[in-house]
């Protein structure tokens, strides 16, 4: 019986990793909760009181708050719970890696695989991603230190849910979890009820979990799953044949494809844009439409943090983001205007759309159009 | 190509050690703590799992457990893991204290 591809952490792994779970909700929810509230009653007032005017904007904003220790606790905790996170998950990897990588090369061998994997000659990673270790995960996303190497996106693969659910983002996910790609198929269908996908492109793929969810959702379709790091996309290979789902998947520029115009009628991705750079989404937009059928819908759901969306508060804890979590795109992604950069990248001014969405408690941002 | 100065200044690679509060021992001593609530966290969790898998089973007594005599090789590597606790819980502090600028201690 050949190994399942997957993160697979042991009893005291996963209580270490739910711990930190736990930790960053409460430092999400708890601490951020009282400091919007310490801001707004006294930091705020104050300083409007002296200065004669409110803060101006977030930087203003974060000169006032850098001095706050309740702020530094903020900081300190959350920038500890991210060395913890990386760190724990490495000890799962650590543990696991020898075996995992031999049960991805069985399943990419075997005769009786479902789907495909395609790496390009020379890595097509560009900056940010290049050069960034994004969210400080050590070594960054694309980076390979044996032959076959898929240790970068089992350490992925086993802070995704956690991280997103104690952002109160993660619709409740488990370990390998596909429900956002299930969301984002819900939202597709209720987009385009008219529409029933022959092939869908899912971009920035990551780790392959969602992508799943698409073949799951939409059977009859063709699902490919494209990302430019070669071990995220070895490592989705492994999983979706370790799942049973017949999903192809490809090391790819989501900026530059080599599929043939009018390839796909659903193109989907989540939290690609705002690990890119502004010339990266306009190119990313631009193959959206190059690649999309007549009639097809194209659907992205990133971060929802609009600076006109949230308080001044939240801009400045976002904005922390940038300058200590890998995050170098994240205040660039929300500062863009989603719809215009569609118009701008061909789609119809028409059917072209940025919106928030409540989904549950929590509020995703979908951004996208129909040819 | 993307150029670099796309970018804001984000942290260094690999950086783990950058302090929030004016004094970086306390930022320290907070990353301390939280580590060994989880470890805490962890074992409780560990002994509860152990401890409902022998109910009901009848393998162990308490009395049996607080008279147990460890194997040499299992003491040996409990040893190894008191020891890199203790290297997670004060080896930074010591390091930081250890490198500290003269100018910096003032």
């Amino acid at each position: 019986m050949t190994s399942a591809v997957g993160f697979q952490p042991n009893h005291d792994e996963t209580a270490r990793q739910a711990f930190i779970g736990s930790l960053k909700e409460f430092i999400n929810f708890k601490v951020e909760t009282r400091l919007e509230q310490r801001f707004e009653d006294d930091l705020h007032p104050a300083w409007a009181a002296r200065h004669g005017r409110p803060l101006a904007d977030r930087d203003e904003a974060g000169a006032v708050l850098a001095q706050q220790p309740l702020y530094q606790l903020w900081e300190s905790l959350t920038f500890h719970s991210q060395n913890l996170m990386w760190s724990a998950v490495q000890d799962t990897t650590d543990r696991t890696i020898e075996d995992q990588v031999g049960a991805f090369r069985e399943r990419a061998a075997s005769p009786e695989r479902l789907g495909s994997m395609r790496l390009q000659d020379r890595l097509v990673v560009k900056a940010p991603i290049s050069t960034t270790e994004i969210h400080r995960q050590p070594g960054g996303y694309w980076r390979e230190t044996r032959a076959d190497d898929i240790e970068t996106a089992l350490n992925y693969s086993g802070t995704v849910d956690l991280y997103r659910n104690a952002k109160g983002m993660g619709a409740g996910g488990k370990l390998g979890s596909d429900l956002i790609g299930r969301l984002l198929a819900s939202v597709a269908k209720r987009r385009a009820p008219d529409l029933d996908p022959k092939a869908i492109l899912d971009m920035g793929c990551g780790t392959g979990e969602q992508t799943l969810a698409y073949k799951r959702v939409f059977p009859d379709a063709e699902v490919t799953g494209i990302d430019c790091a070669r071990p995220f996309i070895r490592f989705a290979h492994g999983f979706a044949e370790s799942a049973g789902e017949a999903v192809h998947f490809a090391e790819m520029d989501a900026g530059e494809t080599d599929f043939p115009d009018a390839s796909f009628d659903l193109i989907v991705s989540v939290i690609l844009f705002h690990e890119t750079s502004r010339a990266q989404v306009r190119q990313i937009l631009g193959e959206c439409w190059r690649l999309l059928r007549p009639g097809g819908l194209v659907l992205h759901l990133d971060v929802p943090y609009h600076p006109h969306r949230i308080s001044l508060l939240k801009q400045v804890t976002n904005h922390w983001q940038v300058r200590h979590n890998g995050e170098p795109f994240w205040s660039g992604f929300t500062a863009l205007d989603m719809r215009e950069e569609l118009v701008a990248a061909g789609f119809d001014p028409a059917t072209a759309f940025a919106d928030h969405e409540q989904a549950g408690p929590a509020t995703y941002f979908f951004f996208g159009g129909r040819k | 190509m993307t150029k670099m100065t796309e970018f804001p200044a984000g942290p260094k690679p690999g950086a783990r050690d950058t302090s929030f509060f004016d004094d970086p021992m306390i930022d320290h001593l907070l990353r301390a703590v939280v580590t060994l609530t989880m470890e805490l966290s962890v074992t409780r969790e560990r002994l509860e799992t152990l401890e409902l898998s022998l109910q009901g089973l009848s393998v162990v007594e308490r009395a049996k457990l607080d008279g147990f005599s460890l194997p040499p090789e299992t003491e040996q590597a409990r040893g190894r893991h008191r020891r890199a606790l203790i290297e997670a819980i004060l080896g930074p502090m010591v390091s930081r204290l250890a490198t500290l600028d003269l100018a910096e201690g003032d």
